[in-house]
């Protein structure tokens, strides 16, 4: 079924149509909502309330972009709701001391790298990975976040090079990558970055 | 993907990772979405699926839940549960794992360090494990990625027959794959994916069921630590490879990981996903309720006779008499278990307070009337002679007005179900039912005279088993760890108060605002 013929039968609130649309976006947005979940029921139910708001706001959708990308927007912006009336996410976007923070890295496995790039996410504080999550992954800006968490701008920055800090951090010993090079000058000295 | 990074390279790196990654929701997700957008569709099934779908997870829950893993199916004293691999360091895997069996040695030992990583998850141990006896055979072979591996690594040199050797006896050492794939019912090929074979142009085909475990490039998962910290009889000959050899080793399992086709991803995240661990039982399912619920006391009067002429047989006896509503009210303790996301079991223990009032009056010195009764061997209606001390307003004779009260004291045990009919935010809609069998242990009953004149004190005629029907509505706030709930409840009681051989029939039922405070365990 093409974009166009589920969108059609989307906005008559015809059921295949929904279901195929559901299908061809579900597995990506989920992967979506599990990064900010807590755990894959979670991630299910964001999923969940998230499509039922694009299936009910699908007339809202003007074509002027991606239909994925006006999803994604959707479900982030579902998942960040979420976790802000569970009220999860202001307790933990306080926390301003990342080394007291226990990484349960433990829990990452090594099946996939997508997969283990994606626990690593998932094992930061809630508050450093849902910035994270937004800044690096779905593209909003400091001031954007800033907005949607309540939080003020230069929160997000600190929280966000924290959370880059510690993931860096945790992908690195987990080999993931590996440490990067200090650049040295002509005379073998390490050079400011 | 082991590479230098810089910034840039690192936020693009862990974007693309994160765009790759896909997950495949369990059906239910579809379920709840359809039935929030079609409504109107669903309820023609629910009432006849409801019955069928609790049906089925009592079943399936009565029939499955083994929570173990025999880690050799010969030595079943030597089993782990889920829960322990997974609450158990891995550096302390074998310290506790001999704790079920002191007197005995450990058989086998030396994947423990091999398991280090994949154990330290419940989900994605047995996820790992479970796909990795599973997976189709077309995978390994036709094209298969370990079978090039091997061939372009000139492996077959002079020590491939001595390396094949011992991989296979590590192989067939590691006996908790095939434990595993024997438990597991869906995995038709058995335990075939874990040898290693010889093709007929000299090309060897590791399958990598079991060096999958060796995929994480960290030192104490590759098959060289393993075998260095861990040796065993059955594979001495492994700590004869050469360190070019047991390099090889490693650089195959990494390259087999990295040359994992998008298909093969697809296919483990989809199976992943259609075969999660079972959960924990009780852990989150169980949750403990107490409640109070004030209510108002109605009741119905009928009569059941037989050959009588009396005012009582003939009259409407519900207008005949002057009895007002009452207060009463229930409390309980109650346990509820989540048989499915929506439908909850409910059970406890309750006690229950009835009280309807009748207006009356006093007389100066006992009378003497009679009630109406039946014989319970003909069915025949006969006056029971009594004495009584108060009298019907209507009666012209009456000195001073009483309030009588119809109460009962009761201790019920409310079995039944809740439904969530819908969910928002923090609050939940339920509608539940229970059946409530009822031991009545004290009251008071005043029953009207056969002339309707007089009321009869008479406890006696009170039956002390009975049954009650409960429906409830309710909101559930979810408030922390506790679930407030608020919502009115009808309690009907299905026998008469009295005894068969009276022929007053009396149905009281009760119109309440229940109060419950849950808390799951």
């Amino acid at each position: 079924m093409t974009e166009e013929l589920m969108l059609n039968g989307c906005l008559r609130n015809n059921a295949t149509a929904q279901e195929a649309l559901y299908n061809r976006f579900s597995p990506r947005m989920l992967g979506v909502c599990y990064r900010f979940a807590k755990n894959r029921e979670d991630a299910e139910d964001m999923l969940q309330e998230g499509f039922i708001k694009v299936f009910t706001q699908i007339h809202q959708y003007r074509n002027e972009g991606a239909l994925e990308g006006w999803i994604r927007r959707i479900v982030v912006h579902t998942c960040i709701n979420i976790l802000k009336k569970n009220k999860k996410f202001s307790d933990s976007v306080d926390i301003t001391n990342a080394h007291s923070i226990h990484v349960r890295e433990e829990m990452i496995p090594s099946i996939m790298q997508a997969k283990q790039v994606v626990e690593c996410i998932r094992s930061l504080p809630l508050g450093y990975k849902t910035v994270l999550n937004l800044y690096a992954i779905e593209g909003y800006s400091h001031k954007e976040i800033a907005f949607m968490l309540d939080i003020e701008e230069s929160t997000s920055r600190s929280q966000y090079t924290r959370a880059k800090s510690m993931l860096e951090e945790i992908l690195i010993r987990k080999k993931i990558i590996q440490k990067p090079k200090k650049k040295t000058n002509f005379f073998g000295a390490v050079s400011p970055n | 993907m082991e590479k230098e990074f810089y910034t840039d390279e690192f936020e693009q790196l862990i974007k693309e990772k994160a765009d790759q990654f896909r997950m495949y929701p369990s059906k239910r997700v579809w379920h709840s979405i359809y039935n929030n957008l079609h409504p109107g569709r669903r309820w023609p099934s629910v009432v006849m699926s409801l019955f069928l779908i609790s049906s089925l997870m009592l079943i399936g829950y009565l029939n499955t839940g083994d929570n173990t893993i025999n880690l050799q199916q010969n030595n079943p004293s030597v089993t782990l549960t889920k829960n322990d691999i997974n609450n158990t360091p891995a550096s302390e895997t074998k310290i506790t794992t001999s704790a079920y069996n002191k007197t005995q040695q450990r058989p086998v030992t030396h994947y423990d360090n091999a398991f280090d990583d994949v154990i330290t998850n419940e989900t994605d141990f047995y996820t790992y494990t479970v796909v990795r006896n599973n997976r189709p055979n077309q995978l390994y072979t036709a094209g298969g990625t370990a079978q090039k591996i091997i061939t372009d690594k000139n492996l077959v040199d002079n020590n491939s027959n001595d390396l094949i050797q011992v991989v296979d006896n590590y192989i067939k050492s590691n006996k908790i794959f095939a434990d595993i794939a024997f438990n597991n019912k869906k995995n038709k090929a058995g335990t075939a994916q874990t040898t290693v074979e010889n093709t007929n142009q000299g090309q060897t085909t590791v399958d990598n069921t079991t060096w999958g475990l060796n995929t994480t490039t960290t030192n104490k998962t590759n098959p060289k630590a393993a075998m260095e910290t861990k040796p065993v009889t059955d594979n001495t000959e492994l700590n004869k490879l050469t360190e070019a050899d047991k390099k090889a080793i490693v650089k195959i399992t990494t390259e087999d990981k990295n040359t994992l086709s998008n298909e093969e991803k697809a296919w483990i995240e989809n199976y992943a996903m259609q075969n999660k661990p079972t959960s924990k039982k009780w852990k989150g399912k169980l949750a403990f309720q107490f409640y109070a619920t004030p209510a108002v006391n109605y009741r119905k009067l009928s009569t059941k006779s037989k050959g009588s002429a009396t005012a009582f047989a003939n009259a409407d006896i519900n207008n005949a008499i002057s009895q007002k509503p009452g207060f009463g009210f229930e409390t309980g303790l109650g346990l509820s278990y989540s048989l499915a996301k929506r439908l909850q079991l409910k059970g406890g223990v309750q006690f229950n307070y009835t009280n309807y009032n009748i207006d009356a009056d006093k007389t100066n010195h006992p009378i003497s009337t009679t009630i109406l009764m039946n014989d319970p061997n003909t069915g025949y209606s006969y006056s029971a002679a009594r004495t009584s001390t108060t009298s019907n307003p209507y009666n012209t004779t009456a000195l001073q007005p009483v309030t009588l009260h119809n109460r009962t004291f009761q201790v019920s045990v409310p079995v039944g179900f809740a439904y969530k009919l819908s969910s928002e935010n923090n609050v939940d809609w339920f509608a539940g039912a229970t059946a409530q069998p009822t031991y009545v242990f004290g009251g008071n009953a005043h029953i009207i005279s056969s002339d309707l004149k007089s009321y009869v004190s008479d406890p006696s005629s009170i039956s002390s088993w009975n049954l009650n029907l409960g429906f409830e509505t309710y909101m559930n706030f979810k408030l922390g760890s506790y679930n407030l709930q608020v919502g009115p409840q009808v309690r009907y009681q299905v026998y008469s108060t009295y005894r068969k051989d009276v022929a007053l029939i009396e149905k009281p039922y009760a119109v309440g605002l229940k109060f419950g405070l849950t808390k799951g365990f």
